[in-house]
């Protein structure tokens, strides 16, 4: 009993990260592979939402076309879903997508150097203060477009920042940036790769745009099969879901993702004090000098 | 005791060391201190620099840039005391796109050349470390030194007289921005291990040493300038502009900093850290040391 309790209090620091601030700035950048990335429960909306509600400007990055996900066809499997995701940023108030249009599934076989080139491009224009992004130390990832933004977005940001890299940009006004600030996110239950050193609260109605913009993905999680599974397998067990009674199957699959995603959010508040929130992988704007990261933090002043 | 010492220093002062680099400062930072000992015990030092670092500069172009880097990497390794650099020559940022068996075979070729008693490898497991190329460097040094002991790989250097080697021991060099470095991953036998080695007496070398990059220094004072400016702050250090003693004393503070993080929680005031792989690495149990104790 003793020896559960002393576990459970020296894991309780591991689970329990402090709960971000909102930096300073005001355009944010999110770069993933897919049209829902942002969406699910390793995403970014809630935070985004936030965002966007203290005034700041986002864009999303949609790397890849999107063309294996869902049922209807390569070409129009794009189609859908990019305007899919528009209605999702919608949703949560950001500004654009930017499609790259990449061959979903893939991108194993393109050079790193000419995803990372756009990515380059991208941040010296929008200059964003926050980036939001896969993390290229997580473990285990099956999927090769998440495998391939993470790498290619690792090194625009190391890359972005210096003079000699894409000298051409130059003409166009543009000169070398780095973000103040990178989330990174990964997929929670793949191996040890990936941990949080940061959870971003948003509230009741941030969490509902968050779910608006989930279930703006119709294409792929608008599956009434589902909904029919799931009652059938309770009612086999002489169970059902009071909220989902006289529900078509339609009507059912919406409200089960909309608990899906609000009941994960959940989840990762719990412990933090709040309802809604997301864990990240936070790197801040000296990070990378570890060295100096603390005497800059002691000695720069307001201008 | 005196014979033991005479000793030790007797095998330190034979001792063949081969330094892999993906870029000029990278190894002055993670491990000057070591390699000035190391030096200075005797120890002949081959340091291999991977990437000409064409684009860590500001106003300069990339040629510019890569001639200079150069020769203030060569100045930084003499401070240290390394005997001889090789410079590769890969652009920096790019390696990404090389093929990792061509950057392993010329890894190798120096493995087998060099003949290294101990080798110092950028860390490609080390985790939020932002500079890639280290990540694909450290992964083909690794490559290379398990390679270089196997004669079925690169026959053709056996024709020119290089034969395979075994490098005895194995330093992994990174930036202390891993969260979870210090964790053993696993037994000494199977998984290099955390280590911790003082400086405090070679400090003032590595010091020099990294003060000599004065090209990749001011493009790192550039660039911490840049982003206090643009988020409307600024260093007092640099009111007077970017000077060259303002962007030394910014390098010392770097150092001195690095020194102190890797000495946290030791016994050392000024530190370096490694993940080791020593005697008893790879070794069944029942040969090793670690089983007779």
């Amino acid at each position: 009993m003793y020896h559960a309790l002393g576990i459970l209090a020296l894991a309780a620091p591991l689970f329990s990260q402090p709960l971000g601030d909102i930096p300073p700035g005001k355009t944010f950048l999110i770069v993933q592979s897919h049209h829902d990335d942002h969406t699910w429960q390793w995403g970014f909306s809630g935070f985004a939402a936030r965002l966007v509600d203290a005034g700041w400007r986002g864009y999303f990055v949609r790397t890849t076309n999107d063309e294996k996900d869902g049922g209807a066809g390569w070409g129009k499997n794009d189609q859908t879903n990019l305007r899919e995701s528009r209605e999702a940023i919608r949703a949560l108030g950001l500004t654009d997508v930017i499609s790259l249009n990449w061959r979903n599934d893939h991108m194993e076989s393109v050079p790193v150097k000419e995803v990372r080139a756009q990515f380059i491009l991208l941040l010296r224009k929008l200059r964003p203060d926050v980036v939001m992004t896969w993390d290229p130390w997580g473990h285990y990832d099956r999927n090769p477009d998440h495998r391939m933004v993470s790498r290619a977005m690792g090194e625009a940001l190391w890359l972005a920042g210096q003079w000699n890299v894409h000298p051409e940009h130059r003409d166009l006004g543009l000169v070398p940036f780095r973000p103040g600030r990178v989330y990174y996110t990964f997929r929670s239950d793949y191996g040890k790769g990936h941990g949080y050193n940061v959870a971003i609260e948003f509230n009741d109605a941030q969490m509902r745009r968050k779910a608006d913009a989930y279930w703006a993905h119709k294409n792929v999680f608008n599956t009434p099969d589902e909904a029919k599974r799931i009652r059938e397998a309770l009612a086999v067990r002489n169970l059902a879901i009071p909220e989902l009674a006289g529900l078509s199957d339609e009507q059912a699959i919406e409200r089960i993702r909309r608990w899906e995603i609000e009941f994960a959010s959940r989840e990762t508040a719990r412990n933090l004090g709040v309802s809604f929130a997301e864990k990240f992988w936070m790197v801040n704007e000296f990070d990378g000098l570890p060295g100096l990261k603390d005497y800059l933090q002691k000695k720069a002043v307001k201008r | 005791m005196k014979i033991f010492l005479l000793f030790a220093t007797v095998c330190l002062w034979n001792q063949s060391v081969l330094v892999v680099t993906a870029d000029a400062s990278d190894y002055v930072l993670c491990a000057g201190g070591t390699l000035a000992k190391l030096a200075s015990g005797g120890a002949q030092i081959t340091l291999v620099r991977v990437t000409n670092d064409d684009k860590d500069s500001v106003n300069l172009l990339p040629e510019e840039t890569a001639n200079r880097v150069r020769q203030e990497s060569e100045a930084a390794a003499k401070e240290l005391g390394i005997a001889k650099v090789i410079h590769l020559g890969y652009r920096a940022g790019e390696l990404g796109g090389v093929s990792p068996t061509e950057l392993r075979d010329r890894i190798m070729f120096y493995v087998r050349l060099t003949k290294p008693d101990v080798m110092f490898i950028p860390n490609p497991y080390a985790e939020y470390v932002e500079v890639l190329d280290r990540h694909y460097t450290g992964m083909a040094a690794e490559e290379a030194r398990r390679t270089a002991t196997m004669p079925n790989h690169q026959p053709a250097h056996a024709i020119a007289g290089l034969s395979p080697h075994i490098v005895k021991e194995l330093y992994y060099y990174s930036a202390p921005v891993d969260p979870r470095r210090r964790e053993p991953e696993g037994p000494a036998q199977f998984v290099p291990q955390p280590v911790v080695r003082d400086i405090a007496g070679t400090f003032t070398r590595k010091l020099r040493a990294a003060q000599a990059l004065t090209t990749i220094n001011q493009a790192m004072a550039a660039a911490i300038h840049r982003r206090l400016e643009d988020t409307g702050r600024r260093l007092p250090l640099f009111d007077r502009g970017l000077t060259e003693s303002a962007v030394a004393k910014l390098v010392e503070e770097n150092v001195r900093g690095l020194a102190a993080l890797c000495a946290k929680d030791t016994q050392f005031r000024q530190a370096e850290e490694f993940h080791h792989a020593g005697p008893d690495y790879q070794v069944p149990l029942r040969y090793s040391g670690a089983a007779k104790r």
